[in-house]
């Protein structure tokens, strides 16, 4: 099936051309091919901008705009990051229904019980800890695959959240206020406006991430026990405590988009995470593409992060495109699909030639 | 179950005793006959016949389906994309049906042709691709849903012809009082039941799922095994979605959706094991039956809709646990 054969990258680097080096890099560095797509992308949609082929113009207040939808994404991909790495098949599908419930808790802590906004973000966040942390016990006490695990918790969570209100959404005028956490931002003079929790939510929770998987011990720990737990086990890291963290983590990002989603809705949705495909979909394929490897072990927080953007604004810019309707988003699907496949097929053949991937 | 691998994995002495029911089935059935003693005194409408047949008649797509996702898992793979496919099979043959007046069988032969290319496609990436095969249905599920919303262009497909009824729902539908689809889920559970027990290349999906390594040293063509079991669903999605078809005139855009979720939870209730190597048809049958008759409990009782989904979820964990638990005590031994 899918065994991969390490070469030493030093052999393979040794004595290359111009056109091998290219390859390789953009193979191995996803950082790098991400950036050149993304210009690509750009590029492509300004072009077809000039040519009179977009209702509306694809500049760079269009741009950040978009923003406002990359950030649940990038959030939950990094979730994805966290637990995807922490291999054994780690994957987390209930992000979703997680977002659906602590969000309709928030609502109801924000709307109904009326309490002051600070408690509530904070009691919010820790929902969706706890409920993460239901998955991380059933994956790494109890050894459930992580795919039952939380396809169960997905199921079990979404139904507590469309039941919590009677299936209807919670839109109080307090929660309605909450609609400001998400206004746009003016920068100085060349720079559009930007969505406010971009900087209040998304930039800081990215550089704790980067933070925590890059510059601590716990991260040194997740990426042995992803890529081989039971030598990690002989380096006396606690396997088990390690793989919960990783999804107590992943449960708390979905928390932090449970409140950045009820801000943009101005309302507690209890089919937020959950309608159409869901939210974790998305998240999954943004992780893949962004250069996490589904085996475990490898990933980084810079890669997601441009490859959500790239996502974003390739979906900002097909909705241009196709000015009819529903196409717009239909085309969003085929190229979520494709980009899923395609990146993922990307990811075993470096994997297979040079024995790596970041 | 275990008999089965141990007997493909490694040669064993005596051969094992050949048992059709094992423990988690058993353990289904007694499960699934206690919901229905209870339920039928609690309430007087559940033990009536238009409610069974309803129960059966409802479970049958995700029986169906659940046939081929049982080899799937037991390959140790998964197919997330059979909501899509449904998708893409039911609009071609509704609109077929509808504008060209398509008779019965060839619909059929249709459905089950685009659901085999679908399925195929699936296999070829998953086989030869390299990649996991969540990740390739997760992208199949966006792609084949793209297709059919092309197809079906801004609307839904209404007005079709009752073409299909002999195994949809109805009276037209039904053999003895039982629906035709669910006979027809039968005959293929026990084909297919046959065919993963005495068969080689059955019993090779056992082999593929335990060690997909250890089976290609022992011979075993583990690409084609992978193929084999996704092009099998897309048949059974195939026949799934003319079963959905007969049941009404109209196809809307969203059909499919959650079908994936439903037949895998049938699938792992029914206790097939994710990662792959251990499972029967006649587990997921149960699992399906078990699913339906938990969400027709919940509508009789009038409790909201929704706790069916939690119900479900609740059954997972207690199905895998169990698995778990019996696995732990196995390899102690």
């Amino acid at each position: 099936m899918t065994e991969i054969e390490t070469v030493p990258p030093a052999e393979r680097t040794r004595g290359e051309g111009l056109a091998a080096k290219v390859l390789r890099i953009g193979l191995t560095e996803r950082i790098v091919l991400l950036a050149v797509l993304l210009v690509v992308v750009v590029v492509w949609f300004r072009v077809l901008g000039a040519g009179g082929y977009l209702v509306a113009p694809y500049d760079l207040r269009y741009l950040g705009n978009a923003l406002e939808s990359m950030v649940p994404f990038a959030l939950l991909a990094v979730a994805e990051l966290f637990v995807i790495v922490s291999g054994r098949g780690g994957i987390d599908l209930s992000v979703g229904a997680i977002v659906s419930l602590a969000g309709m808790v928030f609502g109801f802590m924000v709307g109904v019980w009326g309490w002051p906004l600070l408690p509530s973000i904070l009691g919010c966040i820790v929902v969706g800890a706890l409920l993460g942390a239901v998955n991380g016990a059933l994956v790494a006490y109890v050894r459930f695959p992580a795919l039952i695990a939380t396809l169960a918790t997905y199921y079990a969570y979404s139904s507590l959240a469309l039941i919590s209100n009677a299936n209807a959404p919670i839109s109080t005028p307090p929660v309605v206020a909450l609609h400001s956490l998400t206004r746009n931002v003016n920068l100085p003079a060349p720079l559009p406006p930007v969505p406010l929790h971009v900087f209040t939510i998304l930039l800081p929770c990215a550089v704790l991430a980067w933070v925590v998987l890059s510059r601590s011990t716990y991260g040194r720990s997740l990426y042995a026990v992803g890529t081989n737990d039971v030598a990690a086990a002989y380096a006396t890291q606690s396997v088990a405590r390690t793989r919960f963290t990783a999804f107590v983590l992943s449960g708390l990002l979905s928390g932090v988009v449970a409140v950045v989603t009820v801000g943009q809705f101005a309302s507690a949705r209890p089919d937020a995470g959950i309608v159409g495909n869901g939210m974790a979909l998305p998240a999954i394929t943004v992780a893949v593409l962004g250069g996490v490897a589904i085996q475990g072990g490898i990933g980084r927080v810079g890669g997601v992060l441009v490859a959500a953007l790239l996502i974003t604004w390739l979906n900002a810019g097909m909705l241009l495109a196709f000015p009819e309707g529903a196409e717009g988003s239909r085309y969003q699907l085929l190229a979520l699909g494709l980009v899923l496949v395609l990146s993922a097929l990307l990811n075993t053949l470096a994997l297979r030639r040079y024995g790596r991937l970041a | 179950m275990t008999t089965v691998t141990k007997d493909v994995a490694a040669p064993v002495r005596r051969r094992p005793r050949v048992r059709a029911i094992e423990g988690q089935e058993l353990a289904l059935i007694a499960v699934v006959g206690l919901l229905w003693v209870v339920l039928s005194l609690v309430t007087d409408t559940f033990l009536t016949t238009g409610n069974l047949q309803n129960i059966l008649f409802t479970v049958a797509p995700i029986a169906l389906v659940g046939i081929g996702m049982t080899a799937v898992i037991v390959t140790a793979g998964i197919d997330v994309s059979v909501g899509s496919q449904a998708a893409v099979v039911m609009v071609i043959v509704a609109l077929l049906v509808r504008d060209s007046g398509l008779p019965f069988l060839p619909a059929v032969a249709v459905a089950v042709v685009i659901g085999l290319v679908l399925g195929a496609v699936n296999g070829l990436l998953v086989a030869y691709g390299g990649i996991h095969p969540i990740i390739v249905t997760f992208g199949t599920l966006n792609i084949y849903r793209f297709v059919s919303l092309q197809i079906f262009g801004t609307e839904q497909v209404a007005g079709v012809p009752a073409t299909l009824a002999p195994i949809g729902g109805g009276l037209e539908g039904r053999l003895l009082g039982v629906p035709t689809a669910w006979w027809l889920t039968l005959l293929l559970a026990a084909g297919m039941w046959c065919y993963m027990r005495y068969w080689a290349t059955g019993r090779h999906l056992y082999a593929v799922g335990g060690d997909a390594f250890a089976a290609r040293l022992a011979g075993v063509r583990v690409r084609r095994r992978q193929i084999s079991a996704y092009v099998l669903t897309g048949a059974c999605v195939g026949l799934a979605a003319c079963v959905l078809i007969g049941s009404g005139g109209l196809v809307q855009q969203n059909v499919g959706t959650g079908l994936e979720l439903r037949v895998i939870a049938a699938v792992v209730i029914g206790g097939t094991s994710i990662i792959g190597g251990r499972g029967t048809v006649l587990g997921t049958l149960l699992g399906a039956l078990l699913v339906g008759t938990v969400s027709s409990a919940v509508t009789l009782l009038s409790w909201p809709s929704e706790l069916t989904q939690l119900f479900i979820g609740l059954f997972i964990l207690v199905a895998v646990g169990v698995d778990l638990l019996r696995e732990r005590r196995r390899s102690a031994r």
